[in-house]
């Protein structure tokens, strides 16, 4: 296995976890399971395409809620425009999320285009304004997008290589794929000649620059890429919902996937995912007891900042690390961001 | 690879566990042991954020006639168990919620609590499922008039807002007669605040067709700054001013807007005034504000009201709309539950709610009915009154008679193309 | 849609004029208020307080209380303040102080862990009902005229409030004493403490300030606004669309900034009321572009 070429591994390991998640779901009795799977899917999109941005590139994104909401909004309003339907017949549903990824990247690209210019407090700032400009455009075009109320009236899901996305199974197979197909596009992402560039600016962008690295392009690349990942998260809540609202750009939802990036550690590739988790079992297992969510989580963040002082992931990392005794861990560890 | 923290601790155990706290979200006192396996009733509400007590009073008002009925022994031995939820106002909260509620808690039967956007995506839900709902919050027409919406097993208890735009325009037509013909209006810009104004405005005009609406404001949702749009009012001048602004929003506005002395310079309709955490949190409630009721303890004036107004309130929290609308639902669910025997098949429960009248404080005489037609509330008490300052907060009266709603109501229905 | 019919008509008349500039005026100073403490914790310390929507509620809900116990607006202004104050302080010697080299991140996240704790906290206390303190007896007078214009005793009163907040603030910062120290304690905190000064207690100290002056804006503002938890998520925004226009760090350029939103808000109601909130987006978006210090920052060292 060590011999293969990381690509090649990645997507072995990718093809396995996704026939993992198909078996589970074949298997499981009840629905309870695949519905809450398919809302961490969702999630998972949307912080480990964050992550991108945070935690590889260097690039915090206050905004990015934005890109999230719009693959589902795209999604959504294309297959309720029956001329598409009855074009595309089967293929609907697919090409809808094509043109979710596309439009999506297109926006990112062009937001992404400008805020690259600036840096640190002053980016988050601009994608943050930009993220409530589009909530802002959602709102007022009642029209197209039912305004505060979101897509209303279900959005119709023809059937298409043999899944029914009105039945649970089905329905969270495709999205089980979707989420496979995004972190695995993130994974080949870091792992190629581009992750590196992305890494260096990272690190330090004037260095890179003296290297030859167009930083800029390299920023607005990666907040595409980004952007475009996103956007199936957005498609795969769409899914679930049967509707888009505008709530999915709101930018509690860009903090909270800020939150479980950090919560779960940003220094290793799985450890958002980590924090994906850890936020809803943190989530759940509060509501068994009390109302008050809000303060366990944000106890639970205050520990996690104050005393482990990094994400979970990461903390795990460093205590097996330590255990172990290797002598140079020190050099392991990324630079901070 | 994918790393779960789970440990492996299954839900359905810490459920089972958990299920006798049932409403565990408040601090209830009797939890009742079940004899026979309990009935459970799936309850999504906000209970979290900006409208928390939306879910808190809705909660305490369905718990009233739960606790009731389980006291006198349940049905026939079963007791009845409140599973409350929340969705802290997230339509895809409340979706995942309703089917959480549905397929891991076992409720067969999903008593709603949530509001506009919510309650559609839970409709959703309930469509999809085929699980038997009765929707106590949404007051949104579209949720049954619309045939596109409904489902032979799903109701509606709660008011709906084309009674409440045909009772206002009826009483503000009053005093377009005596004289008031200049209308503006300042609500929040959002579905209901739209929708509201906009069927207020279209009744006002078939009842008193030379009143002009010569303006209208629209301050977002929770806004905290209304000068902007109290000045733009000043600045209209109009003889009287229409706004369906709620809750805290409204208190906000009445307090910015008697800066300005608004309400020294023309009548003004607030629909949602005569809701009882508005009425008692205005300081220097300015009097002769025409108001709609949303609960009060006066309307209908009936002693049955009085009690229930008391009941309600040893919760330690103040009966509002919702209260009274969550009542009234878990009321409709319990009787057709006593009429099936504690069966929950949904086309026997949906039978025994079709077309049902039960006696209610908040009726006109004294009963509600679950219309036949279309699966929603009538007969309850409405209509508007005017403002004092001081309790009860609202005199004067005015019920609307149900024939005319009805009447007007028919023809909306036909204009928008629903019948 | 785009209603110039009026927006012109507005020009014209005078009664409109003073009403609707008056009105840009006082949002305006409201929100700077509101938005002063951002600005001077940003400014000197270079920590952007996510937190400070917390303590202007804090501020309100004591005040509230302070209220209800003693009567006197007054008092429950000095309460709100004092409550954040001490509040704040606690926050920072606890929290924020670990996170001072930190970046971004850190300090957004231990921010957001307060906003919740304190959201639920109140929630806990004063339950989650909206409340409204009513206007004070000394307030419930007539409002004042003028050139057909009308402009509330009370607003004058905010106003005239927030104008001696900034001047007291910028005299501060600038000529005191205690400015000096902290600001030197943020370019070089090692130097300034090998001069034998106790540096953790003037950064402690100004971000007490600033949390005051968060909790004084809510106080001030408590009569004219309803309180829930939670309602610090608007003034937070608010707060950084001003700080930002205006030049993070800059007293006056977040005055200019938020008496420049309020004009756009009073006027734009008339004119463009569906779009007035798109406008103070683009206003951001544009100045974060063309000139990303802001109108009266300092060039930020990139």
């Amino acid at each position: 296995m060590s011999r293969m070429h990381p690509f090649a591994r990645a997507g072995l390991l990718a093809l396995a976890a996704l026939c993992g998640f198909v078996l589970v779901g074949a298997a499981s009795p009840g629905t309870w399971l695949l519905d809450t799977l398919t809302g961490l899917f969702a999630a998972g999109l949307l912080v480990m395409s964050l992550h991108l941005l945070i935690g590889y590139t260097g690039l915090i994104s206050f905004g990015h809620a934005a890109y999230y909401a719009s693959g589902g909004y795209i999604f959504g309003m294309v297959l309720q425009t029956p001329a598409f339907v009855a074009a595309c017949g089967a293929w609907s549903v697919p090409l809808a999320t094509l043109l979710a990824v596309c439009g999506t990247g297109l926006f990112a690209l062009l937001v992404g285009s400008i805020c690259a210019r600036l840096s640190e407090i002053y980016f988050a700032f601009l994608t943050l304004a930009f993220q409530m400009l589009f909530v802002s455009i959602i709102q007022g075009l009642v029209q197209y997008t039912g305004g505060d109320q979101g897509l209303t009236g279900g959005i119709p899901r023809p059937a298409f290589l043999g899944l029914d996305l009105v039945q649970a199974r089905d329905r969270y197979a495709f999205s089980a794929f979707l989420f496979v197909a995004g972190v695995l596009a993130v994974r080949l992402i870091t792992l190629s000649s581009f992750g590196a560039s992305l890494r260096m600016v990272r690190d330090n962008e004037r260095r890179a620059a003296f290297l030859g690295v167009n930083t800029y392009a390299v920023k607005v690349l990666a907040f595409t890429a980004a952007g475009s990942i996103a956007s199936l998260g957005g498609v795969v809540l769409a899914v679930f919902t049967s509707a888009a609202y505008p709530e999915w750009a709101g930018w509690s939802v860009s903090g909270e996937a800020i939150f479980m990036i950090m919560l779960g550690g940003l220094h290793s590739f799985w450890g958002p995912l980590v924090g994906v988790v850890a936020m809803r079992v943190i989530n759940d297992v509060t509501l068994l007891y009390t109302t008050h969510t809000e303060l366990a989580k944000g106890l639970a963040i205050l520990f996690v900042v104050l005393v482990l002082k990094r994400g979970i992931l990461d903390w795990l990392t460093d205590w097996r690390k330590a255990r172990r005794k290797s002598p140079s861990t020190k050099e392991q560890r990324h630079a901070a961001p | 690879m994918t790393v779960s923290h789970r440990a492996g601790l299954s839900r359905r155990a810490f459920l089972s566990a958990a299920g006798a706290l049932g409403a565990a979200t408040f601090a209830c006192p009797s939890i009742l042991r079940a004899q026979g396996a309990a009935i459970k009733v799936g309850v999504p509400t906000i209970l979290s954020g900006r409208v928390a007590i939306l879910g808190e009073t809705a909660s305490v008002g369905a718990k009233m006639a739960v606790d009731a009925v389980n006291a006198a022994g349940g049905i026939d031995g079963r007791m009845i168990e409140l599973v409350i939820r929340d969705t802290k106002g997230k339509p895809d909260e409340a979706a995942r919620i309703t089917r959480e509620l549905i397929s891991n808690d076992g409720c067969q039967v999903i008593l709603d609590a949530e509001a506009s956007g919510g309650a559609f995506a839970v409709h959703e839900v309930v469509r999809d499922a085929g699980t038997y709902c009765v929707h106590s919050i949404s007051e949104t027409s579209s949720l049954t008039a619309d045939p596109a919406n409904t489902a032979h097993w799903i109701f509606r208890s709660g008011r709906q807002g084309i009674h409440d735009a045909i009772a206002g325009g009826l009483y503000a037509s009053e005093l377009a007669k005596a004289g008031v013909k200049r209308w503006a209006t300042c609500s929040p810009d959002y579905a209901y605040g739209r929708d509201t104004t906009a069927e207020f405005m279209e009744f006002l005009t078939i009842f008193a067709p030379d009143v002009k609406l010569v303006g209208e404001t629209w301050p977002k949702v929770f806004q905290p700054d209304y000068t902007e749009n109290i000045t733009n009012v000043l600045n209209l001048a109009p003889e009287a001013l229409y706004t369906c602004l709620w809750g805290g929003d409204l208190v906000a506005f009445f307090d910015q807007a008697s800066l300005y002395g608004l309400f020294d310079q023309f009548q003004t309709v607030a629909v949602n005034m005569g809701d009882a955490p508005v009425l008692e949190a205005i300081k220097n409630l300015p009097a002769g504000i025409h108001s709609g009721n949303r609960y009060h303890k006066d309307i209908p004036d009936s002693e049955a009201n009085e009690t229930w107004n008391a009941e309600f309130r040893k919760s330690g929290k103040l009966p509002t709309n919702w209260g009274w609308q969550a009542y009234t639902g878990a009321r409709f669910v319990i009787e057709a539950l006593k009429a099936t025997g504690g069966g929950t098949d949904r086309d026997k429960l949906a039978e025994a709610t079709k077309g049902r009248t039960i006696d209610s404080p908040h009726g006109v005489n004294g009963t509600v009915t679950m219309r036949e037609s279309d699966n929603t509330l009538v007969d309850y008490a409405l209509g508007y009154g005017k403002t004092i300052s001081e309790a009860p907060y609202l005199t004067d009266f005015q019920p609307t008679a149900w024939d005319v709603i009805l009447e007007h109501e028919t023809e909306w229905k036909k204009r928008k193309g629903f019948i | 849609m785009l209603d110039l019919d009026a927006l012109l008509n507005c020009f014209s008349a005078t009664s409109c004029l003073v009403t609707q500039a008056s009105t840009g005026v006082i949002i305006g100073m409201l929100l700077f208020l509101v938005a002063s403490g951002v600005t001077l914790i940003f400014g000197v310390l270079h920590v952007v307080n996510f937190a400070h929507g917390a303590f202007y509620m804090i501020g309100a809900y004591t005040a509230w209380s302070a209220y209800g116990a003693t009567g006197s607006y007054y008092l429950a202004v000095l309460a709100g303040a004092l409550s954040a104050a001490v509040i704040g302080v606690l926050f920072e010697r606890l929290a924020i102080s670990r996170v001072y080299r930190e970046n971004l991140l850190m300090q957004l996240l231990v921010c957001y862990a307060f906003v919740l704790v304190a959201d639920d906290a109140v929630k806990m206390i004063w339950g989650a009902e909206y409340l409204a303190m009513g206007i004070p007896a000394e307030f419930r007078v007539p409002p004042y005229r003028f050139a057909g214009g009308v402009v509330p005793p009370f607003y004058v009163f905010l106003v005239a409030t927030s104008l001696a907040v900034a001047v007291a603030c910028l005299l501060l910062i600038r000529y005191s004493r205690f400015g000096k120290i902290v600001r030197a304690s943020a370019q070089n905190a090692t130097m300034v403490s090998v001069l034998g000064i106790r540096v953790p207690v003037y950064f402690a100290a100004l971000f007490g300030l600033g949390c005051a002056l968060a909790g004084m804006a809510g106080a001030l503002a408590a009569p004219v606004r309803s309180m829930t938890p939670g309602m610090g998520l608007s003034i937070l925004i608010d707060s950084f669309i001003v700080t930002v226009i205006g030049g993070m760090g800059s007293i006056p350029g977040a005055l200019l900034a938020a008496v420049m939103l309020g004009v756009t808000r009073s006027f734009g109601s008339l004119g463009f009321p569906l779009f007035v909130d798109g406008a103070m987006f683009i206003m951001m978006v544009a100045i974060l572009v063309f000139r990303p210090q802001g109108l009266l920052g300092e060039k930020a060292l990139r």
